[in-house]
């Protein structure tokens, strides 16, 4: 009897990897191979020239390498500023909007998600243009209301860049969780939130002890892509502040990419590459944790 | 070889299955691809970007009908990290038009054809600039063969310093006073200044020119073997550029690179630019048009009234991409391009500059060039060619950042600067 | 029923939606209305709030000056070809994975789950070597090619292959149809909307997706309209009426793909968030 669910299971494993190959091919050789190779070379002092084994030295030499230090503070700053944002903004234009008239939530779904269509580049050039401190529209407004009186380079100046940087960002990493949250509260149990109603509960308590919970999945996932997203900000950079002012909006992706395109240093960029996976490896499955306990699923 | 050997394995699989579609392409033409830079100046404001170079591409191929020619225009912003991924990926063009300080990095790595033929006894006595071809080398190889040369300098707004009344004093031989004066008096006229640009890789040679003549400092010693950012007057060129900005004078550049500096120039939106050389006139063309902008050129100001320039030599460098056919018909292309009786006069007008072959002589007849020209005396030693040039960039900019940004004082930055790019020379030259 | 009565904090929610509307509204609106500005008209100040003169100048000039055309030709073929690529690999894929047991079928799993969470940029530098071992960089095998691996769409597939009737498969078994024919006839036309929501979600990842171009694509006529876009701004940094004229062609497209699908598209997003 064993025996022959072990030849059926060993079919059905025959069919399946059929099915699968396809994809596996080109996981295997586009994502797993680099991923091992980018591994093995994160051991190595790999450059335009060299190609030697140095064993843990570029991990040494990223921890004492101060422009590193200062790209994770500005990822860790860009991300523990975007994801509450992201989620508090998110939870409160969905719960205004998921109960009104299917022509308004559509409406508004199309609004905060037009960002995201309208495409990363398109998006942060014309942003360049309103930043821009001699004909942007952003100095022109703020002059006319009198808030400043003098044009503000902001993305030349420290104070600003990396705030910068981050309100394009915002823009255009809203659009998915509002969308999520329309459509996850349109399968809370509507009985239950009139019941509470009926019984007298207030909107708040309302919101906190029914909706919350059957939203924290919804939530746990928004977190969990926000923070992914987040880290990897990089065409943003690259296309407006090159990382200046002095390192204030270099990110890890940023500073990878200098150090293997411009200059050649491939085994190090390797490495910042492998500390950068394991680091948002290590966040999604503490968020996992974290948050997940408490989904009942 | 063993990333080779892993590629290899990993690949191999997928290799076979396309195998078919890269048979080997009849060789009886040589193919070259030729990559450019924006250096040229196209015949007119209207052309597009690339016009002239196939212009001569046409007239090469029309001689040489064994060879073919295919150009690819790159920009500086996103060029120099093309290059590099097309050298890692082995997909590199077999000529590229550039200047010393990328192509002599590439020398170095071994990634050129040498090009020691091209350097005959002619061309050398014709040259006749010792400092200019040793820029061409690494070493004693030659990598680079230059066609045309051109010093640096700024330019300001000729409309804007009539207004503040300051025209008079914007000339050859002026002093770092008169500049502050002409500066402030724009001010308060209220127009915007010119910015101490340090965003990027584009025309970063000109605010480091700018900040050495102010006192008369260098950016490397005499034998260009180390950096002397760091001296006295180094730092007092750094702590005037500061008050500068403070004051209004002078914009933080954080946010800009050369190019973007120079468009702002030619638009008329600010009254000056540190970065301005023969050719710019040409190449921002349209923009002056439409502004209707009138510039006036100028030297940088020093403290002592005589300036030290430096400037940019143009020339094509020769990838080996392990095809003699190529470097062979490459070179060829290279030598229509600069020698060529017709066309390498022509061709050295297009780039605005002046040639490095006296043989030549005055190509321009015009009294701008010749004022311009005789700038070459103020040539200071040139420093691009150093080990770790690339590196010491992208700590030149961070260090200019933070000064203007009031993150670090001026001595401080340049010291902690000093320190890491010396460092660089020695970890490169290894 | 509780009674209709606008309370503060509903004024207060119309007027932040209202400023919001208008802060995610204007630079799309600045990307059209700049388009259509010159040069000198784009940096006037006081800014022109609607082009005063109007011009073609922008879209004629990237047409005839730039390889605009092509750009775009190459986004839409980009897009397309991995749409259909990712589509039919991942439907196969997400299919086996819900529907059978196997060997490996966990770990395989948890596998394409951990790669999802790793960011591209990581391997990219052994990538391009792979890509050009393979002698196709600059190419637009170089663009596609990595991307039909990345595991989103076999999650997707695998949520949406979750509601085919396991009986269904059972007894068109017993009927002796073979394994592909199961799949073509009964399997995929439940998964069909799954495959229409995968479908415009990659296209309009693929269309936006400036990093696997940047490092792929070099040369001028290979680049993407987004590549294209962002070398406009590097060559002529403030020439702002060309550069918006070039992203509204970046944007148009993928804007109005998204507004015709709108359903489907919400479809694959919410379907991508919901725990199997």
């Amino acid at each position: 009897m064993k025996k022959k669910t072990n030849k059926i299971r060993m079919r059905e494993t025959l069919v399946s990897y059929c099915f699968l190959a396809p994809v596996l091919i080109f996981f295997v050789v586009f994502v797993l191979a680099p991923m091992v190779m980018g591994f093995i070379t994160s051991f190595f002092n790999y450059t335009m020239t060299d190609f030697e084994f140095v064993g843990l030295d570029n991990y040494v030499r990223m921890f004492q390498d101060e422009v590193f230090l200062k790209s994770l503070r500005n990822t860790l700053i860009i991300v523990v500023g975007s994801v509450p944002i992201v989620v508090i903004f998110a939870l409160y234009v969905a719960s205004q909007t998921y109960e009104r008239s299917a022509f308004t939530r559509s409406f508004f779904r199309c609004v905060f998600f037009l960002p995201v269509v309208t495409g990363t580049v398109a998006v942060t050039v014309v942003w360049k243009w309103i930043y821009d401190p001699l004909s942007g529209i952003l100095n022109y407004t703020l002059k006319m209301t009198n808030v400043i009186d003098q044009n503000i380079s902001w993305l030349g100046d420290k104070r600003y860049a990396l705030v910068a940087i981050i309100a394009i960002l915002l823009t255009t990493a809203i659009g998915q969780p509002i969308i999520l949250y329309i459509a996850a509260m349109g399968n809370i149990d509507k009985s239950l939130v009139e019941a509470a109603r009926v019984d007298g509960a207030t909107e708040f308590q309302v919101f906190w002890k029914i909706k919350w919970p059957s939203l924290l999945p919804t939530t746990l996932y928004i977190v969990v892509i926000t923070t992914i997203n987040s880290f990897q900000c990089f065409s943003l950079i690259q296309l407006l502040t090159n990382g200046g002012p002095n390192y204030s909006t270099t990110t890890i992706m940023y500073y990878l990419y200098e150090k293997a395109f411009k200059l050649s240093e491939y085994g190090y960029a390797n490495t910042m590459g492998v500390f950068l996976a394991a680091l948002i490896g290590l966040i999604s499955f503490a968020q996992f944790k974290l948050l997940g306990n408490d989904v009942e699923y | 070889m063993k990333k080779k050997l892993l590629s290899a394995a990993l690949v191999g699989a997928m290799v076979a299955s396309l195998a078919g579609a890269t048979t080997v392409m009849a060789e009886e033409k040589t193919e070259i691809t030729w990559w450019a830079f924006p250096t040229y100046t196209q015949e007119n404001a209207d052309d597009a970007v690339g016009t002239w170079e196939q212009k001569i591409i046409d007239a090469f191929e029309a001689e040489h009908p064994d060879i073919t020619v295919k150009l690819e225009t790159i920009d500086f912003q996103s060029g120099p990290e093309k290059i590099t991924t097309a050298i890692e990926a082995g997909t590199m063009a077999d000529v590229l038009f550039d200047a010393p300080g990328r192509i002599i990095t590439y020398g170095k790595a071994g990634k050129l054809a040498p090009l020691d033929d091209m350097f005959t006894d002619e061309f050398v006595k014709d040259v006749n600039n010792d400092a200019l071809l040793s820029a061409c080398k690494a070493g004693e190889t030659p990598y680079m063969y230059p066609i045309s040369s051109a010093p640096f300098y700024m330019a300001f707004n000729k409309a804007m310093l009539e207004d503040a009344g300051v025209l008079d004093k914007v000339k050859d031989g002026w002093t770092t006073d008169d500049f502050v004066e002409v500066l402030k008096a724009l001010k308060d006229k209220g127009y915007n200044p010119g910015s101490f640009f340090c965003n990027g890789q584009g025309g970063d040679q000109g605010p480091r020119a700018f900040f050495t003549n102010l006192y008369s400092s260098s950016i490397t010693d005499e034998g260009v073997t180390k950096y002397t950012t760091d001296d006295e007057n180094s730092v007092k060129a750094m702590e005037l550029i500061k008050s500068l900005i403070d004051e209004g004078c002078l914009m933080n550049g954080s946010q800009f690179d050369g190019s973007a500096d120079i468009q702002n120039f030619a638009n008329g939106q600010t009254s000056f630019t540190i970065l301005w050389s023969p050719a710019q006139p040409g190449t921002q063309a349209a923009l002056l048009e439409s502004s209707g902008v009138d510039y006036v050129e100028v030297p940088f100001p020093s403290d002592d009234g005589v300036p030290a320039l430096e400037y940019l030599v143009n020339g094509f460098c020769v990838f080996d991409n392990g095809d003699d056919a190529k470097i062979e018909a490459s070179k060829e292309f290279i030598r229509f391009m600069c020698d060529d009786e017709e066309w390498g006069p022509k061709d050295v007008i297009r780039t605005g500059s002046f040639p490095v072959r006296t043989s030549f002589g005055d190509l321009y007849e015009d009294e701008r060039m010749e004022t311009l020209g005789s700038w070459t005396k103020y040539y200071s030693p040139y420093y691009n060619t150093i080990d770790g040039f690339a590196e010491m960039r992208t700590l030149w900019f961070p260090m200019c950042q933070a000064v203007s940004n009031g993150d670090t004082e001026p001595k401080e930055a340049l010291t902690e600067f000093t320190e890491k790019a010396n460092e660089t020379i020695t970890k490169t030259a290894k | 029923m509780r009674k209709k009565k606008i309370t503060p904090f509903q004024v207060f929610t119309m007027i932040i939606l209202s400023l919001l509307t208008i802060f995610f509204i204007f630079p799309f609106y600045w990307i059209m209305t700049g388009a259509f500005k010159s040069q000198a008209d784009a940096i006037k100040i006081p800014p022109q709030w609607w082009p005063e003169s109007p011009t073609l100048e922008n879209f004629q000039k990237l047409l005839v000056q730039n390889p605009a055309g092509s750009w775009m030709l190459n986004s839409i073929l980009i897009a397309l070809i991995t749409m259909l690529l990712v589509c039919i690999t991942s439907a196969l894929a997400g299919y086996v994975l819900a529907k059978k047991r196997f060997y490996g079928q966990a770990i395989l799993f948890s596998i394409f789950i951990g790669a999802m969470a790793l960011p591209k940029q990581v391997i990219l530098v052994p990538l391009v070597r792979i890509i050009s071992f393979m002698g196709i960089h600059d190419t637009l095998a170089a663009v596609i090619l990595p991307l039909i691996g990345w595991p989103f769409g076999v999650f997707l597939m695998k949520q949406f292959s979750e509601n085919i009737p396991t009986e269904l498969l059972e007894s068109a078994k017993i009927d002796g149809c073979n394994e592909l024919k199961i799949f073509t006839s009964i399997a995929f036309p439940i998964v069909k909307p799954g495959f229409a929501a995968l479908a415009i979600f990659t296209f309009i990842n693929t269309w936006n997706d400036y990093f696997m171009q940047l490092v792929m694509l070099s040369s001028r006529e290979k680049l993407t309209i987004s590549l294209g876009v962002a070398t406009l701004q590097a060559e002529m940094a403030t020439n702002y009426g060309l550069i918006m004229a070039g992203a509204a062609l970046a944007a148009v497209p993928i804007v109005t793909v998204f507004l015709v699908f709108q359903k489907f598209f919400t479809q694959g997003i919410t379907m991508g968030a919901v725990k199997g």
